[in-house]
């Protein structure tokens, strides 16, 4: 989840990875038999690595377990989750999903209900972080981070504070987005122009304005970084932990919090009910809400912690402190699972077809 | 006779036999893992997708009427032909005299021209469309050299269709020239010999001679360039940009953005009858002395 890959169009690894870990699949179903050890679906990546280096290895090892992991796309491991419903024992223990995908799930009744006397940590997750009675209930919550307006502090000394401010004429042809979290961002805007994540038709209003003024699309995260450099856009709608990355990488960007708030996105971690091994994926829920674990995921990839007790310090906690009366909203859930594919389509035929 | 009609019964058999050893393993590997998988897609077409139960088994033609009645699946799919027509077109244009050269080259060098253009497929298609990518991009490479030479600022090739068809062009042109290579080289240098010992300049006996003779090895290359520009995945991803689609790249976003497995289905569908119907089409516009037999 490097780059985020649940908001990008897809690279070629990617792709590869979705026949390689579908072709995979009856084989770890044999893995995950043997016994101390955890199948894990995981996006590849910086993610995969962080994941090894700060839960697997300091954590899980020393008390005998291996790890596997089935390194995939999410759509893919849906797709997994959902073909082997009926199986009793499927071949992942833990699935890492987003929150809608993990709501998805969790309404096709494919999760486990979490034992929270089996996960301790669970109690340490942050209140903004519980929805409904899938967060974090069947959907542990590992990082998040928030949609936010990032610039070039080195050329645009007076930033836009706000969605609305994105219509000014002096930033017409220097707005960027990334093509592949339209969902995201008609959130963010419904949230920004409608007072709610789910004011479709506000969101569609204001997209139309802002595609008109000249709206740079891109395709991957990381191509956004040029876009900056080259002076194609000065403003980005993004993650703000993409923006912690780049910063960690040297280039000049800073990000903030629109007026208006800003919508969050989730990662986290599920239990299929047919998972073979149930006390391993316990054993790694709690591990992966360890503070140690959550504070160097921040370190290194700019996504907030989900739990209250790993404090960030010094530079990392000056990068990612958000102000204190930053309005973070999650998602309704329900209703962005319903409408995906319909806003989706929407955004594609109105939004990335329209130049 | 009658042992002598035996005998060849029983060899006749024996082949029979033996065809059927040499060709049963491949055709139980193709119905396993080419046939069955598309059977079970064409019925996945047939279902219906619900935002919440993703797909609903049922036996519904609207994701086909979806695609069908709507612009903008069809512009797509206009796009894809338009798209891989161009790119088949330059690939032939492009290939056909590199291929005549190459087959008729006596140089020492022949072997090292055709490693010179079998050697970008060494590299990953991925790998070279970033290459074009950075040479493309606002700012890049070629943006530099204009504004360098000529002070245009920015020729703006990223993003765009031309990108695209360039992109795939390099891909294609060396299947093109292989392909174009091998059955130049089949046709008797001494036809053409004739043909100038009769008058005929260089080029009239090319394209008189020649060119009819190599026409069935031509349509071949023509249908595999077709197949390849049609069903491009990587190449419209990266260098068309967002804005861009063509058949391939829709076909993922239908699967991995909605989990419309149906309609991604119908997309599939859709992109391989008309690759096979425009294939069968150009087939069918060619005269018949000229389709392989």
């Amino acid at each position: 989840m490097g780059t985020n890959r649940l908001t990008t169009l897809p690279s070629r690894r990617s792709v590869l990875a979705v026949g390689g870990a579908l072709a995979a699949t009856p084989l770890l179903g044999h893995v995950a038999r043997a016994e101390d050890r955890c199948v894990v679906g995981t996006w590849g990546g910086d993610y995969a690595r962080l994941l090894r280096e700060n839960i697997d290895d300091p954590i899980l090892k020393p008390k005998g377990m291996e790890v596997v992991q089935a390194v995939g796309d999410e759509a893919p491991r849906l797709a997994q989750l959902v073909a082997q419903k009926p199986l009793p024992r499927g071949a992942l223990d833990i699935a890492c999903v987003g929150a809608t995908t993990g709501y998805v799930a969790a309404d096709k009744d494919l999760l486990e209900t979490i034992d929270p006397a089996k996960v301790p940590n669970l109690k340490n997750i942050i209140p903004l972080l519980h929805s409904g009675n899938f967060m974090p209930d069947k959907f542990v919550p590992h990082i998040y981070s928030a949609q936010g307006i990032a610039y070039n502090p080195t050329t645009v000394k007076d930033p836009p504070q706000s969605w609305s401010d994105l219509l000014d004429p002096r930033w017409k042809g220097k707005v960027g987005a990334l093509a592949g979290s339209g969902m995201w961002i008609m959130q963010g805007a419904a949230l920004a122009k409608g007072g709610s994540p789910t004011a479709w038709d506000a969101a569609k209003d204001f997209l139309t304005k802002l595609n008109d003024q000249g709206l740079h699309l891109y395709a991957q995260t990381d191509d956004m970084a040029p876009g900056f450099k080259s002076g194609e856009i000065e403003v980005g709608i993004i993650w703000l932990a993409r923006t912690v990355m780049w910063q960690n990488a040297d280039f000049p960007v800073a990000g903030l919090v629109p007026k208006e708030g800003a919508i969050v996105y989730v990662s986290g971690m599920v239990m299929p009910k047919n998972a073979p091994d149930k006390d391993a994926a316990y054993a790694y829920m709690n591990a992966l809400l360890e503070p140690a674990a959550q504070q160097d995921f921040a370190a290194h990839m700019g996504y907030l912690p989900t739990v209250g007790n790993a404090q960030l310090t010094g530079k990392v906690a000056e990068q990612l402190t958000l102000p204190a009366d930053a309005k973070l909203v999650q998602s309704d859930y329900p209703e962005a699972a319903k409408m995906q594919a319909e806003m989706n389509d929407w955004w594609l035929k109105n939004i990335m077809r329209k130049t | 006779m009658t042992t002598a009609a035996g005998l060849e019964r029983l060899a006749q058999r024996r082949e029979a036999l033996s065809a059927a050893f040499l060709l049963g393993p491949a055709t139980v590997f193709v119905c396993l893992t080419m046939v069955a998988p598309l059977l079970l897609l064409a019925r996945y077409t047939l279902n219906r997708f619900d935002p919440a139960e993703l797909m609903v088994a049922a036996w519904t033609a609207q994701n086909y009427a979806r695609f069908f009645t709507d612009p903008f699946y069809l512009a797509v799919l206009l796009t894809t032909v338009r798209v891989a027509v161009v790119v088949t077109a330059a690939c032939l244009v492009m290939g056909i005299p590199m291929a005549w050269r190459l087959a008729r080259s006596e140089s020492r060098w022949k072997s090292a021209y055709v490693m010179a253009m079998v050697l970008p497929l060494v590299i990953g298609a991925t790998t070279r469309t970033a290459g074009w990518m950075i040479l493309f991009s606002h700012g890049g490479m070629i943006d530099i050299a204009t504004r360098a030479l000529f002070g245009v600022s920015s020729v703006g090739l990223a993003n765009t269709e031309l990108a695209v068809i360039i992109g795939i062009v390099s891909i294609n042109l060396p299947f093109t020239v292989l392909t174009l290579q091998a059955v130049f080289e089949g046709i008797d240098p001494r036809l053409e010999e004739a043909a100038a010992s009769m008058g005929a300049a260089p080029a009239r006996s090319f394209q008189r001679v020649v060119l009819p003779l190599a026409m069935p090895g031509v349509l071949i290359a023509a249908v595999l360039c077709f197949i390849l520009g049609m069903n491009a995945f990587a190449t419209p991803l990266l260098l068309g940009g967002p804005r861009f689609q063509m058949m391939a790249p829709l076909l993922y976003w239908e699967f991995s953005s909605n989990n419309n497995w149906p309609f991604a289905g119908v997309l599939a569908f859709v992109l391989m009858a008309s690759s096979l119907a425009l294939t069968l089409a150009a087939g069918a516009v060619i005269p018949r002395r000229y389709r392989a037999r």
